[in-house]
């Protein structure tokens, strides 16, 4: 039974890592219907630059771990989220009116691109955060043995869902999104300025997955360019597991599929474990073809 | 847009040809793309400082050596076509490459077209059984490598073991023949089974594998699988000693785990050139160094260095690029007592002969000791 | 017009027919892979650019043919091109199963199950599903096809080969885009609950047309079984399928001049670009985006099918 529950904390742990990323693919789907394939690279380069801000300005050591923590995921998020930007105006907005599948290779694009100038920047090698920058203790939870910088991150990532879920749900804007993420016409004729909504969608969405990224690299340490390919694909497994487009959904789907990973690997296989996931995917998707909270769309007529 | 592809192809066709006979040509296939780029990267710049070197020495046969990278970014039909367009540029010798599929693809090709190939880091058992006549490689094979690895294990007294492996052909192969020779000698494999690489959280596969209770882990992967490993054990305080294959070393190892966790984690390789008595070693440490600012950090890109170092000097030897008279002479009379990484000379399969493998241990500064 | 477009396809046909005697065994080998992702592209195109449905999965196909045919061969020692028919059953066959359940998915839905079976058939195959499929190390030693006792082995020797198996999908496939199989196709691809609504049994369709198109690539993964000898879990990765599927947007869904250009621009670009060794897959992504900006529909898109007016045809002039 403890191993169960440590298994679960494990699940949990990398779950709310892809649910951090998995909302960036899905709001971007929600307004565009477009899969952003460069979403996983823009998490990479989330933890590049958080590992470069980190060796060049040293915040934690000048104004203390906590608030300089805060501080650079702060910066990794708006960096971030301005790169964001510049994809969505040079590689997909010039394809806004074409064929949807079009994007799609617009987007593969830019994800080959940017995925190899991370490489050309940085060299191939693994990159590798400095050491105690949280201090290496452990929590003892009824038996569980759990790392500081899990909770941390569990915490930060839950923190950041919850506002954004708050922003969505509560303010103009987010109702903004929402309607545009309905129908954009119908939203135009409201007043809603449809291009800044999507602008702000692309500054939201990359700035949550460069924090992904930035905790990926607080917590394991290592980094490499080819990291957003295995997050991205298992991010965007997640959003469509909780229904693509959903913004609750999309962190169900996350929490959950880290929870499926890590009880396959106990439970059936390891060597499996990737196989098992996308197994439990194609089933649900079986009985529910619109995911787990993704609403059922009527068929036009 | 087709006329642009077709001026670029006409002009690399150009470019291809255009190629005057005036120079001894080296190829090097190598990952310079792809999940092994990092050390593909590192192969170039061995073989670019010793080619560097060669040509300051006056080249071969009175001839200045060029050196032709080609990428084969560590996938089969990559490899495939980077070895028939270096087979297009006339080259005497190839070295490389890296992953044992990938050079299984290019195997065919060079030996059709008479060129000599030097692997330098593919170790599956089965390339060197097919009776290519111009395929040697300078990395041993997975069984010699198995065969040092079950000895160190016995050394640990272990007597239930965990083996993981990542289902790459390279560490599959390393623990399927370790798992039979352990299970001879008594020793019981309480896990078996295959994390997926390139994934940064293995918290569940430690849990699980703490679960079966061993007294050792063997991980026959990559480094930065073994970092993650090592790190997370000691996150989750699981002190279980671990022993690495040599695809586990890297210098970047250190800085991966945390000095405090790769303390104590032992594995077997081939010796860097830090580990060697001899003068061409050490000067070869040192030139990398002062060209590069850092040490060599895989054992993979000085072993082909050495397959470098090979075909110079049998060139040099034969008097000839003959291919014939260069597998000839290679297999039969080459040694070389200081190359880089040892003495080397190759049997009649093409393998290297003797033991190369070592058995290294971390200590408590981060350093890797010689185990006897 | 058509006359003109006949006239330019004819140059290059000559132009590639005599193509290896003036190519060197590298470039040969270059458009060898040309024709291979050809191939698969055209297959791809039944099912993304006539019917519409988002396969990014299609390397499973590609596996599942390439595998029965190493599998048959190594064991049985049956000459690989006898196994082409046996090879489109299996990958057929495979699809059907998979399909059934699942083609009613809406767009991305279906995208994501894609890549699911994808992947679980790529780690089946390293685990070493039944014991037959090698585990990571693949199948090695595949025979090399030979056609009336001459065995085909040099680059140029293939080059025939998958030119003569090229020509012959292509044909077939422009036979089926101008049938009532093709029409029906494309018809729900356009508006699905239109083309339900006169009478077109939309699942079948959709059904048949992923079967045909899992069938092609099968045999597309025989002659790639062939022409490497040797074959592993990793040459069938989701990157495979990526490069299918963009060689058919890029292209041009639903066009089959279309698909061979992307094919070429697919498979040749990063070999023009091997002179920027690591750099070239930056140049190659950047090109990617650059294309699908300049032609948003692909570079040679489907045309729209025309008739001619009933007038027209009276006054003996089409337009």
């Amino acid at each position: 039974m403890e191993e169960f529950f440590q298994q679960l904390t494990n699940g949990l742990a990398v779950g709310s890592i892809y649910a951090l990323i998995a909302l960036g693919y899905t709001m971007v789907y929600g307004v565009l219907k477009l899969i952003n394939f460069a979403h996983g690279d823009l998490f990479t380069i989330g933890a590049y630059l958080g590992m470069t801000l980190l060796a060049s300005f040293a915040l934690h050591e000048t104004i203390g771990p906590f608030i300089g923590l805060v501080v650079l995921a702060l910066m990794v998020m708006g960096l971030v989220a301005i790169l964001g930007a510049i994809v969505e105006r040079t590689a997909y907005r010039p394809l806004r009116e074409s064929p949807r599948l079009s994007a799609v290779v617009s987007a593969l694009g830019a994800s080959i691109f940017l995925q190899n100038a991370v490489m050309l920047i940085y060299g191939a090698r693994f990159q590798v955060y400095p050491e105690d920058l949280i201090p290496e203790t452990a929590i003892d939870l009824f038996g569980l043995y759990v790392p500081l910088v899990r909770i941390l991150v569990l915490a930060a990532s839950l923190v950041l869902m919850a506002a954004l879920y708050t922003f969505i749900q509560k303010t103009r804007i987010g109702t903004a999104i929402r309607a545009a993420a309905i129908d954009q016409d119908a939203a135009r004729l409201m007043g809603i300025d449809v291009t800044r909504v999507i602008l702000l969608v692309f500054l939201i969405g990359p700035a949550l997955g460069g924090a992904a990224g930035l905790m990926v690299g607080l917590q394991y340490g290592q980094i490499n360019f080819t990291m957003g390919w295995t997050y991205g694909m298992k991010a965007f497994t997640a959003a469509i597991l909780g229904g693509i487009g959903n913004i609750p959904g999309a962190m169900l789907g996350g929490l959950l599929l880290g929870v499926i990973e890590a009880m396959g690997s106990a439970y059936i296989s390891i060597a499996w474990k990737d196989a098992i996931a996308f197994f439990v995917l194609i089933l649900i998707l079986i009985v529910r073809p619109t995911g787990l909270l993704g609403e059922r769309v009527a068929e036009k007529v | 847009m087709k006329k642009i592809v077709f001026v670029l192809m006409t002009v690399c066709l150009l470019t291809a040809t255009a190629y005057a006979q005036d120079t001894i040509k080296i190829g090097l296939m190598a990952p310079l793309t792809g999940s092994f780029a990092s050390e593909g990267a590192e192969m170039k710049q061995v073989l670019e400082l010793l080619n560097a070197e060669l040509n300051a020495k006056g080249g071969l046969l009175g001839k200045k050596v060029e050196l032709i990278t080609d990428d084969d970014g560590s996938d089969a039909r990559t490899a495939a076509l980077a070895a028939q367009r270096l087979t297009t540029k006339g080259v005497v010798a190839v070295i490389g490459t890296y992953g044992s599929s990938v050079t299984e693809a290019s195997q065919n090709i060079f030996n059709e077209a008479k060129i000599i190939q030097v692997a330098n880091g593919s170790t599956a058992i089965r390339l060197t059984e097919k009776g290519l006549k111009y395929f040697f490689r300078t990395c041993p094979r997975d069984d010699e490598q198995g065969k040092v690895a079950v000895d160190a294990i016995v050394k640990t007294k272990a007597k239930k073991v965990a083996i993981l492996h990542d289902n790459s052909t390279y560490a599959k192969g390393l623990a399927d023949e370790v798992k039979p020779q352990l299970e001879k000698k008594g020793i019981k494999i309480v896990f078996f089974d295959a994390l997926t690489p390139k994934q940064s959280d293995y918290t569940a596969v430690l849990t699980k594998m703490k679960g079966a209770g061993p007294d050792l882990v063997f991980f026959t992967g990559y480094y930065s699988e073994a970092g993650l490993l090592l790190k997370q054990a000691k996150q989750m305080n699981w002190k279980v000693p671990f022993l690495g294959g040599d695809a586990t070393y890297n210098t970047d190892l250190v800085k991966l785990a945390g000095r405090e966790a790769v303390t104590g984690f032992s594995f077997v390789m081939p010796p860097l050139p830090k580990y060697l008595p001899s003068k061409q070693a050490k000067s070869f440490l040192a030139d990398f160094k002062k060209k590069y600012g850092n040490e060599p950090s895989s054992p993979y890109s000085v072993l082909a260095g050495d397959g470098f170092r090979v075909v110079a000097a049998a060139i040099a030897q034969t008097k000839t690029t003959d291919p014939d008279k260069l597998a000839n002479y290679m297999k039969t009379q080459f040694k070389d007592k200081d190359a880089l990484t040892g003495t080397i000379s190759f049997n009649a399969k093409g393998d290297r002969v003797g033991d190369v493998y070592r058995y290294f241990k971390f200590d408590s500064k981060g350093e890797i000791v010689l185990q006897k | 017009m058509k006359n003109k477009s006949m006239y330019i396809y004819g140059v290059i046909f000559a132009v590639l027919a005599v193509a290896p005697t003036f190519l060197n065994p590298y470039w040969v080998d270059v458009l060898n892979n040309v024709g291979l992702y050809a191939i698969l592209g055209l297959s791809l195109n039944l099912i993304v650019g006539h019917a519409g449905l988002f396969n990014l999965g299609h390397a499973a196909f590609f596996a599942v043919g390439a595998y029965t045919a190493a599998i048959l061969n190594t064991q049985f020692a049956i000459p690989v091109l006898w196994l082409l028919p046996v090879c489109a059953l299996t990958a057929g066959l495979f699809a059907g199963i998979i399909a059934r359940p699942i083609i009613h998915l809406r767009g991305d839905y279906l995208c994501i199950v894609t890549i699911g079976v994808g992947e679980i058939l790529r780690i089946a195959l390293t685990n070493d599903l039944f014991g037959i499929t090698g585990g990571p190390n693949g199948i090695f030693g595949i025979s090399r096809p030979t056609v009336f006792g001459y065995v085909i082995r040099r680059p140029h020797e293939f080059y025939y080969l998958i030119g003569a198996f090229l020509m012959v999908t292509i044909f077939l496939f422009h036979r089926l885009e101008n049938s009532r199989f093709g029409r029906a196709v494309n018809y729900l691809r356009e508006d699905e609950t239109a083309a339900e609504g006169s009478g077109i049994n939309t699942s079948h369709y959709k059904l048949a047309v992923f079967v045909l198109g899992a069938a092609w690539a099968g045999m597309a993964g025989d002659i790639f079984a062939a022409k490497m000898t040797i074959i592993a879990p990793e040459s069938f990765n989701f990157w495979e399928s990526v490069v299918m599927f963009a060689i058919v947007i890029l292209g041009g869904s639903g066009s089959i001049p279309g698909v061979l250009l992307g094919a070429v621009l697919f498979v040749g670009l990063p070999e023009v670009f091997r002179d920027f060794a690591d750099a070239r897959m930056l140049i190659f992504g950047a090109a990617m985006v650059v294309m699908m900006i300049v032609r948003t529909e692909g570079i040679l898109p489907q045309r729209p099918r025309t008739y001619a007016l009933p007038e027209a045809r009276n006054a003996g002039g089409a337009p």
